[in-house]
């Protein structure tokens, strides 16, 4: 299992991985500071958002832990991202015919499915603590741009700074899985890419409208009660678990799709 | 001892039939040929082999283990199927070593294949940057990480130029006395009769042929071509040949083309004489493997895919 993790990683360590993932979180990270510190400074009431964006209230974003409101506000868009990179990793593997070399020398199709999921997700702890970082160098900034009162930020730092963090993890790493089954089961990164994001976009949106009493269910709904710790119709211990859920669900699905499919790509 | 043996293995693929009933025994050691048109069934096969697809029916073995345990046998084969895949933007280097690590073997493995299929000096380069003979050379330098046993390579020399493809016949021809057994699937019959000592046919998903490519050889259609000594004197030999029961037809190069065996070259040279003619060429050609292959299969890769379009269409309409 260590040496398929191993050879992923290396295989994963290439620029478009790198500069593709790495540079959309540290863009979006700086990106959704800079515009709260304009809309929600100038409001005491929670801003509109946008697809995939949440935004605080003022007097949230001004609380100890809200250094961090920038990673929980676009847990979203970091998700769509993360599942985008999962899945064009995995599909990619399909429409290149890597899939014929890696599954002839490693038989195990188990070993070497967790092998994948064991890199990516060390490359989405790496990801990350990218946003973690910076997102603690541009939120501070932000907020000064704004004029607004950040003195409460210093408090209880490393508690909220690791909560953050395995938060924002957690939600990414859920959001990775989902890419991961669709593209095993579509075996194409850009009908992955588009089924996950019209999902977020607009699927899910049109579910929770129709049906008021999954709305508290829903992957989408789920992942943005994790980001930010919990929410008043999401609590925190439920996300966790209906995340773990997903999760269970997602690579169990992954497993026996691809260890009973052909490999006739 | 067989490398393969296979027992009534069939694989459909929805209505279309990609193998039917191949029942076959391959002998360890040597290179052995793996023949037919395009879409005759060779990549299913192989896949089958490699445990990459399951069988709809009927059994197989490599190396003595069964295709339903594949992770059996699998770290004593080495593959190359169809064209090479890797990971462009990365180096040949780090294409092989994360297969390396795949199969869990030492780093100095990668620069010992490497050196096999000379591509030391170019292993820095990302593989995008590769021509196909490179790619080629890098995907066998893959199939042979596991310092295997079997090597299954699919089509092996496409893309390469004449000198490349002079290397790889001499790397098979190494590997094959250094005790491995190499399958070289291939529809270059002429690359195949070169190199090959056993080979295997398959047509539409059926066997036609499986043994020794010397037994092939002999079924081969045997002529002799003859010139006489003076051009106009070529009509009158084809009617004394004709006479005496001979099968002659013209060549286009103007001789003539006895249906007749290297032995026979001196009762064709006391007929000539009889009729006052000298000949200046006595020419013994045996059929190709390319000509042997057309009669038992009775058509080309063109007719074939024809065919199979014709099918396509009726299936539509």
């Amino acid at each position: 299992m260590i040496n398929a993790v191993r050879s992923e990683l290396l295989r994963t360590r290439r620029k478009g991985v790198i500069l593709g993932w790495f540079g959309l979180t540290i863009l979006f990270t700086i990106m959704i500071n800079m515009v709260m510190a304009q809309v929600v400074g100038s409001s005491e009431t929670p801003p509109d958002g946008g697809p995939g964006v949440t935004f605080p209230t003022l007097g949230q974003w001004q609380a100890a832990d809200g250094i961090t409101a920038g990673l929980s506000s676009a847990a979203s868009m970091y998700g769509v991202v993360a599942l985008s990179f999962w899945a064009i990793v995995t599909a990619g593997d399909y429409s290149s015919g890597l899939i014929r070399l890696t599954a002839s020398a490693q038989p195990d199709r188990v070993r070497l499915l967790l092998g994948k999921v064991g890199a990516l997700t060390l490359w989405t702890a790496a990801v990350a603590t990218v946003a973690l970082v910076v997102n603690l160098g541009v939120a501070p900034a932000a907020a000064r741009s704004a004029d607004l009162d950040v003195s409460a930020w210093g408090q209880d730092a490393l508690p909220t700074l690791a909560g953050a963090w395995f938060n924002l993890f957690v939600t990414l790493f859920v959001w990775g899985v989902i890419g991961l089954v669709l593209a095993l089961v579509t075996r194409s990164a850009a009908i992955s890419i588009s089924v996950g994001v019209g999902y977020v976009l607009v699927v899910e949106a049109v579910i929770t409208a129709a049906l008021d009493t999954i709305a508290d269910w829903t992957p989408g709904a789920t992942l943005s009660a994790l980001a930010h710790g919990g929410t008043s119709s999401i609590p925190y211990g439920t996300a966790l678990a209906l995340g773990a859920l997903y999760t269970l669900l997602g690579l169990s699905v992954a497993l026996t799709v691809f260890k009973r499919r052909d490999i006739t790509d | 001892m067989s490398v393969i043996k296979t027992a009534g293995l069939t694989r459909h693929f929805g209505e279309v039939t990609a193998l039917e009933g191949l029942t076959l025994e391959l002998p360890r050691a040597g290179v052995i040929g793996l023949v037919g048109p395009n879409g005759s069934g060779k990549s299913t096969l192989i896949r089958m082999l490699l445990g990459l697809i399951a069988p709809t029916s009927g059994t197989a073995e490599v190396l003595d283990e069964p295709i339903s345990a594949p992770g059996r046998y699998l770290d004593r084969v080495g593959a190359l199927v169809e064209n090479p895949a890797f990971v462009p933007g990365l180096s040949a280097r780090t294409n092989l070593m994360s297969l390396a690590r795949l199969r869990g073997l030492p780093a100095s493995r990668v620069e010992e294949v490497l050196q096999v299929v000379d591509l030391i000096g170019r292993d820095a380069e990302p593989v995008k940057r590769f021509s196909l003979g490179m790619k080629q050379r890098l995907g066998i330098a893959a199939a042979l990480l596991p310092d295997p046993e079997l090597l299954i390579l699919d089509e092996p020399t496409n893309g390469l130029d004449p000198s490349g493809i002079v290397e790889i016949r001499g790397l098979l021809a190494d590997l094959a006395r250094a005790g491995r057994t190499v399958i070289v699937s291939s529809h270059l019959l002429a690359e195949i009769e070169t190199v090959c000592d056993f080979l295997v046919v398959i047509r539409f998903g059926h066997l036609i042929y499986c043994g020794p490519v010397t037994d092939l050889l002999t079924r081969a259609r045997q002529r002799i071509e003859i010139a006489a000594e003076h051009a106009r004197d070529t009509a009158a030999l084809l009617a004394l040949l004709a006479a005496d029961g001979w099968q002659v037809e013209h060549t286009p190069e103007g001789r003539l083309s006895v249906a007749a065996d290297e032995h026979q070259g001196a009762d064709l040279n006391r007929c000539a004489a009889r009729g006052g003619i000298t000949l200046k060429s006595m020419t013994p050609v045996r059929g190709s493997l390319e000509e042997i292959f057309l009669e038992m299969t009775g058509t080309g890769d063109q007719d074939l895919t024809g065919a199979r379009a014709a099918a396509a269409e009726r299936k539509v309409s």
